[in-house]
C-alpha cells in the first residue's frame, strides 16, 4: 500500500513536471511550423530499407516545392541561424536583421543560440536542424574544423550551408559571408596603433580566448603588415593576452599589461568584451596609455573620447545586423539556386546591392560586407542607440 | 625541546602554516618581479577579487556543515542581470536599493537551497547542480541576450569604481561580521555543533534544519551581494560572468584548511586560502608565465598546497603520537 | 535490457512485475515511455532515423556514465573527466597528424585517459584525508591546462587525416551508428561487473562503510584506484569517439560534460553519498536526459531554457526519496498511535 502511494505521487509529479516543460515548449514550436513539412518525409522514409533515403526523400520534395513556385520567393521554406552563443547582443543584433530579411522573404526563421560558445553545443543545435529538415543553415563557427562532419552531413541531406562573423573550413561550406577582409582589418588595427602611439613605441593586444580564429587571423595580419612596412618599423609588439572573454580576466590582463610594461602607449583589444574591461581600467586609473580595437558602440559610448578622460579615441566595428542581412541573401540565393558557392558568381542582395563571390584564399569563396567602419566622438552619439 | 616547540607552534596551527606558505610565495614572486607587492598591485589584488573573497565566507559556513554549494555563480549571475537590467532600462537607479535587491535575490535563491537539502534530503552537491543549472538558465532568460554594460550602468559603477573605497568596505565588514558570528554567537557555535555531528546536535536540542536554511540562506544572500559587486566593479552584465568560479571559492576554502566533511574551518584560514588563489590570478601574468600555461601552473599550485597541508598534518599527528608514547 | 535489473546488493528476495514498478528503474522505465510519448507531440521530427543520428553525440557522454557511477557507488567524485576528454582528443590529433597508424592512434588516446585516471587514482588513494572532489578539481585545471598548452596559440587541433578515423562514426547498415554498439558493449560489461562480480560488490561496501569494508578485508585502495583508472579510460574511449565526429579538439572540447554526466548518474537513483543504486537506473536516466534534450531541440525550445527543465528534472528527482521517507515516518506515527 505504502509502495503503492509513492509510486503513485512519483508518477504525479514526473507528468507535472513534463507538462510544465510542455508549456514552455509550445510558445516556440509555433515559431517552425515549416519544419513540419520536410519532417513528414522522415517517417515515410523511414520504412524503406536504409536511412539515407530520407534526406534524398526530402531533397527531392524541396527540388519539387521550388520547380512548383519557380524559384521565385521562399515562402513555406525554413532558414535556420546558428549564433556562437546565447546572451549576446552582438548576436542578437544579427538575429534581428536575419530575421527581418528572411520574413519580408516570406520564410520562416529557426533561431539556435548554443547555451555555450563551445563546438559541442553547436554540433547538437546543426543535428537538430537537420532532423527539421531546414532549407539552409547560416552559422557563426565557434571552431573552423570541428564542424565539417556535422555540416558535410547536413550538405548531404540537401541543407544549403553557409557561414559568416566566423568561417568554417571551406569542405564544410558553400560561401563566408565576412565582415571584412582580415588584412582589411588588420591594416585598420595597425594603422590606429600607429596614430595613436605617436609612430613609435609599445604596444600590446588583448585578445579573447586562444582559439578565437577571428581574432588569431586579425592578429596574425597585423604582425604581417608591420613586418612589410618599414614605417611600423618603431612599433614594439610587447606581448598578446587573453581575456578569455570575460570582464574579469581582461580586467585582470589589462592591469598586469599596464604594471609590466611602464613605457606601453598603446593597448589593441579586437574583440567586444575586452576592448570594453580594458576601457574601464584605463579610463579608471587614468591611465596615459591609449586604446583601439574592435568594440559595440552601445557598450563603448562611455569611454570614447579624445581628451585625457576617456580611455578610447576610436575604435572599429561592422554593424552585425547588415552582416547577417547578406547572410539571410545568401542563404536566400543558395536555396533558390543563383549561386553554388562557387568563386566568380554574383547574386543582388535585395537592398544591399549586388555582391561577388571572391577566392577567399582557403580554397573556398567568400563575399566581403565592406571595410570595418570607424566610431569616434563625431559618430557615436548617433550609433550608440543602434546597435 | 626549542626547536621541537618551534617546529610545533608553525606546523601545529593551520593558519601559521598558511601564512607561511603566503610568504614563500610572496618571496619567490618579488624575487621574480621586484615591484609585485606595490600598494596599487595589492588594492587591485582585493578588488579583483572581492568577489572570491566574499562568496569564500558563505562557502565557509556551508562546508562547516559538512555541505557545499556549486550553484553560487549561477545565483551571482542572476542577481548581477536582474539589476544590470533594472538599471539599463532606468527601472530602479539607487545604488543602495540595486544592491538590496540583489541581496534579496541572491536570498531567495539560497533559501531554496536550504529548504530542499535540510527538508528534502537532498545530498548538498545534487540539490545545487540542478540550481547551477537553473540560475544560469534564468540569467540568460533575464538578460534576453542583452548586456547591462558602459552607459548603462555608469551611475552603479561609481560604486566600485578603481579609487573608491566601496568594494573594501563591503569586504571589511564582511569579514568582520564572520569572524564575531563564528567566533562568538551561538548562531556560530551551532553550524560547528552541527558538522561535526549532526545526530549530537539534534540531540543535544539544536534545531539542525533551520541551522542549515540559515547557512545557505547567508550563502545566497552573499553570492547576490557579490553579484551586485561584480556588476559595480567590471562594469558589466553578462548571462556568463564568473562562470565556472565557484572552483575558485571552493579551492580558496579548502586550502583554507576548511574540511569538506564538516567541523573544521576558521575566517582567518579562509581569508589567507582566498588570498592565496587571488595572489595567484594576480602574479601569474606578472611574473612572465605564458598566457596558456597559467592554468597549468594554477591548477599545480592548488593541488601542490593542499597536499602540502596534508602531510604537515600526517607528520604532526605523528609527533603527537610519538609524545603520548614517551 | 531492464529485465534482469532493479535489483540491489541487498535484494535477494525474489522480484515479481509488480515489485519492478516500485523500485527506481521501474519508475524510470515508466519515465521513459512517458518521455517518449511526450517527445513524439511536441516534435514531428521526432522519428527513430533522427534520434539515431543525434544521439551519438549524446552517447559519447554515456561512456562516462558507466564508470562515473562506480565512482559515486564509492562515495566520491570525479569532476575532471571533461579535461580528460579534452587532453586525450587532443592528443588523438597529434598522434594521427604526425602520421601514426590507427591502432596506435587508439591505443595513444585510450593510454592518455588511462594514464590522467591513474594520476587522479594515485593522488586521491595516496591522500585519503583530501576529499576527491578537491583532488580531480586540481586535476581537471591540470589536465585542460596541459591541452592548452600542447595546442599553443591557435587553441584548435584538426584531424587531418579524416578518412582514417571515419570507421568510427559510419553507421552499420546505413542507419546504426558504430557507436551505439560499442556503448551497448560497455554497458553491458560495466553492469555485469558491478552487480555480478566481488569488485563491484566491494565497491558498494566501500560507499556503504570504508571502515568496516577495510576490516573486512577490502582492499579499498586498489578499488578506488581501479575505478579512477576505468573514468579515465572511459573518458579517453570519449575523446575518441568525440574526436571522430568533430575531426579535431580545442580548449573547450568536453567542457561542462563532468556535470551533464553526474546528473545522467544521480538521476538514474545513485546516490553521491555512496552505496546506493545501480547501472541500469544510470543508464536509463542517461537515456531520458538525452532523448528529452534531443526532442526539445528539436521543437526550438530556448537552449537554456533546456538546461533549466533539465535542472527542475534534477531535483524533483532526487526529492522523491527524501518526500518517501517523510511519508513512511508519518505512517509508522500514525500506526504508533
Amino acid at each position: 500500500m505504502k509502495r503503492k502511494m509513492v509510486s503513485v505521487l512519483l508518477t504525479a509529479v514526473m507528468a507535472a513536471s513534463l507538462l510544465s516543460a510542455c508549456g514552455g515548449a509550445g510558445a516556440s514550436t509555433e515559431s517552425a511550423p515549416a519544419a513540419a513539412p520536410a519532417a513528414e518525409a522522415a517517417p515515410a522514409a523511414e520504412a524503406a530499407p536504409a536511412a539515407e533515403a530520407a534526406p534524398a526523400a526530402e531533397e527531392a520534395g524541396a527540388a519539387a516545392a521550388e520547380e512548383a513556385t519557380g524559384g521565385a520567393d521562399v515562402s513555406g521554406k525554413t532558414f535556420a541561424i546558428v549564433v556562437k552563443s546565447a546572451g549576446n547582443p552582438y548576436f542578437k543584433k544579427a538575429i534581428e536583421g536575419f530575421t527581418e530579411v528572411i520574413e519580408g522573404n516570406g520564410g520562416t526563421v529557426v533561431v539556435k543560440e548554443p547555451s555555450a560558445a563551445t563546438v559541442d553545443a553547436q554540433i547538437t543545435e546543426i543535428q537538430s536542424l537537420i532532423s527539421q529538415g531546414v532549407a539552409s543553415i547560416s552559422v557563426a563557427a565557434n571552431d573552423e574544423n570541428a564542424l565539417q562532419a556535422t555540416l558535410e552531413e547536413a550538405m548531404a541531406a540537401g541543407i544549403k550551408v553557409n557561414c559568416f562573423d566566423s568561417k568554417v573550413n571551406a569542405d564544410s561550406r558553400a560561401t563566408f559571408c565576412n565582415q571584412a577582409g582580415t588584412t582589411e582589418v588588420g591594416q585598420a588595427l595597425i594603422d590606429a596603433v600607429l596614430d595613436l602611439s605617436g609612430g613609435e613605441g609599445q604596444y600590446a593586444i588583448l585578445s579573447a580566448t586562444s582559439q578565437a580564429t577571428n581574432q588569431n587571423a586579425w592578429i596574425e595580419a597585423m604582425k604581417s603588415i608591420q613586418e612589410s612596412d618599414s614605417k611600423y618599423a618603431n612599433l614594439e609588439l610587447v606581448e598578446v593576452a587573453y581575456g578569455d572573454d570575460e570582464p574579469q580576466k581582461s580586467t585582470d590582463q589589462t592591469q598586469a599589461l599596464l604594471s609590466k610594461y611602464p613605457d606601453l602607449k598603446v593597448i589593441c583589444a579586437p574583440t567586444t568584451v575586452g576592448i570594453a574591461a580594458a576601457a574601464k581600467v584605463l579610463q579608471d586609473q587614468k591611465s596615459s596609455v591609449k586604446l583601439t580595437g574592435l568594440g559595440l558602440p552601445s557598450e563603448m559610448a562611455e569611454y570614447i573620447g579624445n581628451d585625457d578622460a576617456h580611455s578610447c579615441p576610436y575604435m572599429f566595428l561592422w554593424n552585425p545586423s547588415d552582416l547577417a542581412k547578406l547572410a539571410a541573401y545568401t542563404s536566400i540565393a543558395l536555396v533558390k539556386g543563383e549561386i553554388t558557392g562557387a568563386v566568380g558568381e554574383k547574386f543582388t542582395a535585395g537592398e544591399m546591392g549586388e555582391y561577388e563571390l571572391k577566392d577567399a584564399g582557403d580554397g573556398g569563396s567568400e563575399l566581403i560586407l565592406g571595410p570595418p567602419f570607424q566610431f569616434n566622438p563625431e559618430n557615436i552619439a548617433e550609433w550608440k542607440d543602434v546597435y | 625541546m626549542e626547536n621541537r616547540s618551534l617546529f610545533k607552534k608553525i606546523t601545529g596551527s593551520r593558519e601559521a602554516l598558511l601564512t607561511f606558505v603566503l610568504l614563500v610565495l610572496g618571496i619567490f614572486i618579488t624575487v621574480l618581479n621586484p615591484t609585485f607587492f606595490s600598494p596599487v598591485n595589492i588594492g587591485q589584488i582585493f578588488r579583483n577579487n572581492a568577489l572570491t573573497m566574499i562568496m569564500a565566507l558563505g562557502m565557509l559556513c556551508v562546508m562547516l556543515t559538512a555541505g557545499i554549494d556549486i550553484s553560487i555563480t549561477s545565483t551571482l549571475a542572476f542577481a548581477g542581470m536582474s539589476i544590470g537590467m533594472l538599471t539599463k532600462y532606468n527601472i530602479v537607479n539607487n545604488t543602495f536599493l540595486l544592491f538590496l535587491i540583489a541581496m534579496v535575490i541572491g536570498c531567495f535563491c539560497g533559501m531554496l537551497n536550504g529548504l530542499i537539502i535540510s527538508k528534502g534530503k537532498v545530498a548538498p552537491i545534487i540539490c545545487t547542480m540542478g540550481f547551477m543549472y537553473i540560475w544560469r538558465g534564468m540569467a540568460y532568460v533575464v538578460g534576453n541576450s542583452q548586456f547591462a554594460s558602459g552607459e548603462d550602468v555608469r551611475e552603479f559603477a561609481e560604486f566600485g569604481k578603481d579609487g573608491t573605497i566601496g568594494p573594501y568596505i563591503i569586504l571589511i565588514v564582511c569579514y568582520a561580521l564572520f569572524f564575531w558570528m563564528l567566533k562568538w554567537t551561538k548562531f556560530g557555535r551551532k553550524i560547528y555543533a552541527v558538522g561535526s555531528n549532526a545526530e549530537a546536535a539534534r540531540i543535544s536540542g539544536i534545531n539542525v534544519d533551520n541551522t542549515l536554511i540559515s547557512v545557505y540562506t547567508m550563502m545566497g544572500t552573499l553570492a547576490g551581494l557579490a553579484g551586485a559587486l561584480s556588476v559595480s566593479i567590471y562594469a558589466s552584465a553578462q548571462p556568463n560572468m564568473q562562470y565556472g568560479r565557484e572552483m575558485d571559492v571552493i579551492a580558496a576554502c579548502v586550502i583554507g584548511g576548511v574540511s569538506m566533511s564538516g567541523g573544521r574551518g576558521s575566517v582567518a584560514g579562509t581569508f589567507l586560502g582566498a588570498l592565496i588563489i587571488s595572489i595567484i590570478a594576480k602574479a601569474l601574468p606578472l611574473i612572465n608565465v605564458p598566457s596558456i600555461a597559467q592554468n597549468t601552473v594554477k591548477g599545480v599550485i592548488i593541488l601542490f598546497v593542499v597536499i602540502f597541508n596534508v602531510i604537515t598534518q600526517r607528520m604532526v599527528d605523528r609527533q603527537n603520537l610519538e609524545r603520548r608514547e614517551m | 535490457m531492464a529485465g534482469k535489473s532493479g535489483r540491489s546488493i541487498k535484494a535477494e528476495e525474489k522480484l515479481t512485475a509488480k515489485k519492478l514498478l516500485f523500485t527506481w528503474e521501474g519508475a524510470l522505465i515508466l519515465l521513459f515511455i512517458a518521455v517518449n510519448i511526450f517527445n513524439m507531440s511536441i516534435s514531428q521530427s521526432y522519428t527513430f532515423a533522427n534520434v539515431l543520428r543525434e544521439m551519438p553525440k549524446y552517447l559519447a557522454e554515456m561512456f562516462m556514465v558507466l564508470p562515473m557511477a562506480y565512482i559515486l557507488v564509492l562515495g566520491d567524485i570525479d569532476i575532471s573527466v571533461g579535461s580528460i576528454v579534452c587532453l586525450t582528443g587532443t592528443l588523438t590529433c597529434y598522434i594521427s597528424n604526425a602520421g601514426a597508424p590507427f591502432p596506435v592512434v587508439i591505443l595513444g588516446c585510450l593510454g592518455t585517459g588511462l594514464l590522467c585516471g591513474a594520476f587522479n587514482g594515485f593522488i586521491t588513494t595516496s591522500f585519503p584525508e583530501l576529499p576527491s572532489m578537491i583532488t580531480t578539481l586540481g586535476s581537471q585545471i591540470i589536465f585542460r591546462g596541459i591541452a592548452e598548452i600542447s595546442l599553443g596559440g591557435g587553441g584548435s587541433v584538426s584531424y587531418t587525416n579524416t578518412k582514417q578515423i571515419m570507421p568510427l562514426s559510419t553507421k552499420l547498415g546505413k542507419t546504426v551508428p558504430v557507436i551505439i554498439l560499442v556503448v551497448m558493449l560497455a554497458a553491458v560489461i560495466f553492469t555485469v561487473v558491478l552487480q555480478r562480480t566481488t569488485f563491484g560488490r566491494s565497491l558498494y561496501a566501500i560507499g556503504s562503510n570504508k571502515v568496516s569494508a577495510f576490516y573486512a578485508g577490502v582492499d579499498v585502495k586498489r578499488c578506488r584506484f581501479i575505478a579512477y583508472v576505468l573514468m579515465g579510460f572511459m573518458a579517453g574511449m570519449c575523446g575518441l569517439f568525440l574526436t571522430a565526429y568533430t575531426y579535431g579538439a580545442n580548449t573547450t572540447t568536453g567542457q561542462g560534460f563532468e556535470m551533464e554526466v553526474i546528473a545522467m548518474c544521480v538521476f538514474g537513483g545513485i546516490a553521491s553519498t555512496g552505496g546506493k543504486g545501480t547501472l541500469v537506473g544510470g543508464i536509463i536516466a542517461g537515456l531520458i536526459i538525452t532523448l528529452l534534450r534531443i526532442a526539445l531541440g528539436q521543437a526550438n525550445v530556448n537552449s537554456q531554457m533546456i538546461l533549466v527543465i533539465v535542472g527542475a528534472l534534477l531535483i524533483i528527482a532526487v526529492l522523491i526519496p527524501g518526500i518517501k521517507g517523510r511519508f513512511d515516518e508519518l505512517k509508522k506515527l500514525r500506526a504508533a498511535a
